[in-house]
């Protein structure tokens, strides 16, 4: 009995060792990407990763912030993809990044729940939603969506942006927070991109005039030290090319080429 | 007696182990200035947090000291197999993720909830308030509450009950004279690790009560809305929640030092 399973644990470790992956042959890159790239990102990798076969995208999502403190402390990573340029500044003034290329643009939205029946219908009913999520001002998305308001209260008037402000019950560390408060039915409406508004069947997308919308711009920034610059280099220029900047048009982003 | 001495491999151990928890937060003391600090307790959102944070707190150990002391009692005086089924789901919030929690507590009281509907009826809507703050630390932090308060009171020899009821005392009087000052060293344990854990609570806030300064925004919320932008006031947020809750821990541990002290005076 002893014995047999002593065998057993042989031909395990065996196969085990035949049937892992040969490091090898697969060229990794590590790729730091702000939250809101999250569905974006995914289907850009694994359409590389089909084209080019044996390069492998590997991909850490958090809010931009965060990313930026985690290279800061020396996170080892090939390229930093920002949903805030604000943050690329920072780490290319202290000479951590580089080569900084725009990829995508995005824009706001304001998103309602489906299943509730007195959500906003139109984007001046805004004003009668009882329960307004937003970003906080400190993320990107807040940033945003402060600018979003004063453009407003220039179109709109002042009245229509102070009756949002007071029915803003929250304001969310990051973006899929407020998505999901919408997406769960606690809040009437919310605040996002238009890029988390198109990839979620739980809310609809309620369009913000365009002469008051706010423009978001998504770079890369290529780390200092990164170990696989090569790839890095393919992966940003399919992002770039006709085939990358249209999977980002379906999720709901602007393409950096007209 | 000689205290027993320690293998010095155990003690290598343990040095280690109390380093790895305490360097962190040296750490932080010593990667802040005065500047920062002075920055980060006239920040716009320390104040209300701080305030916040201390009495949601407390309001949150005081509900699970008045329901959870008679349900540690019940748990440690009844041997049935509802009892250990009761110790075991009161466990529960200990092991789950505080974000589940939080789901948990909107699928509860949300608009879309179990009760939420009904609640709405009488006006009462609770995501998004104080209410929904003290509700997601009650759940996180009674069950530490009741744990040690269950291990207190199964230290009580039942045989000390039995004779200050034939002494003439109605089995009150027994409870509240006999019973809870014996056990009141573990209750305060429990109520201060039920404090701190509330003071930190974080994931099932987040969810449920959301993050509005000077409504729902807790330190812990605080703590990640300045990340966001400047993580040298994080740290300063940090610093401050971490010596709350060690005044916390400590003041309320040094009550079963004061009740002995009363005591033996007495005697």
């Amino acid at each position: 009995m002893l014995r047999s399973s002593w065998r057993f644990g042989i031909v395990l470790g065996l196969g085990c060792l035949a049937c892992a992956p040969e490091s090898d042959d697969v060229e990794e890159i590590h790729v730091f990407a702000a939250s809101s790239l999250t569905d974006a990102l995914q289907s850009l990798a694994s359409e590389f990763e089909q084209e080019e076969e044996g390069l492998e995208v590997v991909l850490s999502f958090a809010g931009s912030q965060t990313l930026r403190v985690q290279i800061e402390q020396g996170a080892r990573a090939d390229l930093f993809a920002s949903a805030n340029p604000d943050h690329i500044d920072a780490l290319v003034a202290d000479e951590l990044v580089s080569d900084v290329q725009a990829f995508a643009f995005n824009s706001l939205a304001v998103v309602v729940p489906l299943a509730r029946s007195n959500a906003p219908e139109t984007f001046e009913g805004l004003v009668d939603a009882e329960r307004i999520v937003v970003g906080h001002p400190n993320a990107p998305i807040g940033q945003y969506t402060l600018e979003l308001l004063s453009n407003l209260e220039r179109r709109h008037g002042r009245d229509f942006v102070e009756r949002v402000r007071s029915s803003i019950v929250s304001e969310e560390t990051n973006v899929r927070l407020v998505r999901a408060k919408v997406e769960v039915g606690e809040a009437d409406a919310g605040i996002v991109y238009r890029s988390d508004a198109v990839s979620s069947s739980r809310v609809r997308a309620i369009p913000i005039p365009v002469e008051s919308n706010v423009r978001a711009e998504y770079s890369f920034a290529r780390l200092r030290d990164a170990p696989a610059s090569d790839v890095a280099t393919a992966f940003v220029a399919f992002v770039l090319s006709e085939r990358g900047q249209r999977v980002l048009e379906l999720q709901g982003f602007a393409a950096v080429r007209p | 007696m000689k205290p027993t001495r320690t293998l010095p491999v155990g003690l290598l151990f343990g040095w280690v182990l109390l380093g790895v928890l305490v360097v962190p937060f040296v750490a932080l003391t010593v990667s802040t200035s005065p500047e920062s600090v002075r920055s980060g307790i006239t920040n716009e959102m320390f104040a209300p947090a701080l305030r916040l944070s201390l009495w949601t707190s407390f309001v949150s150990v005081v509900l699970a000291a008045i329901g959870g002391t008679p349900l540690a009692w019940w748990l440690a005086t009844t041997r049935s197999r509802a009892a250990h089924t009761v110790s075991l789901l009161v466990q529960l919030p200990i092991v789950m993720p505080p974000a589940v929690v939080g789901i948990a507590l909107l699928e509860t009281f949300g608009r879309q909830g179990v009760l939420g509907p009904a609640l709405s009826l009488f006006g009462v809507s609770i995501p998004f308030t104080a209410t929904a703050v003290v509700l997601a630390q009650v759940v996180v932090a009674a069950p530490f509450y009741v744990q040690a308060a269950s291990n207190a009171f199964r230290e009580i020899d039942p045989e000390t009950l039995r004779v200050a009821r034939t002494l003439g005392a109605t089995s009150r009087i027994a409870w509240s004279r006999v019973a809870l000052p014996i056990a009141l060293p573990g209750l305060a344990v429990g109520a201060s690790l039920a404090w701190a854990r509330a003071l930190g609570e974080f994931g099932a806030t987040l969810l449920f009560a959301g993050n509005l300064t000077g409504r729902t925004q807790t330190m812990p919320l605080a703590i990640l809305s300045a990340l966001e932008a400047d993580i040298g006031l994080a740290v300063v947020f940090s610093l401050a929640l971490a010596l709350s809750a060690l005044l916390v821990l400590g003041a309320l541990q040094l009550v079963p030092v004061a009740v002995s002290r009363r005591r033996s005076q007495r005697s």
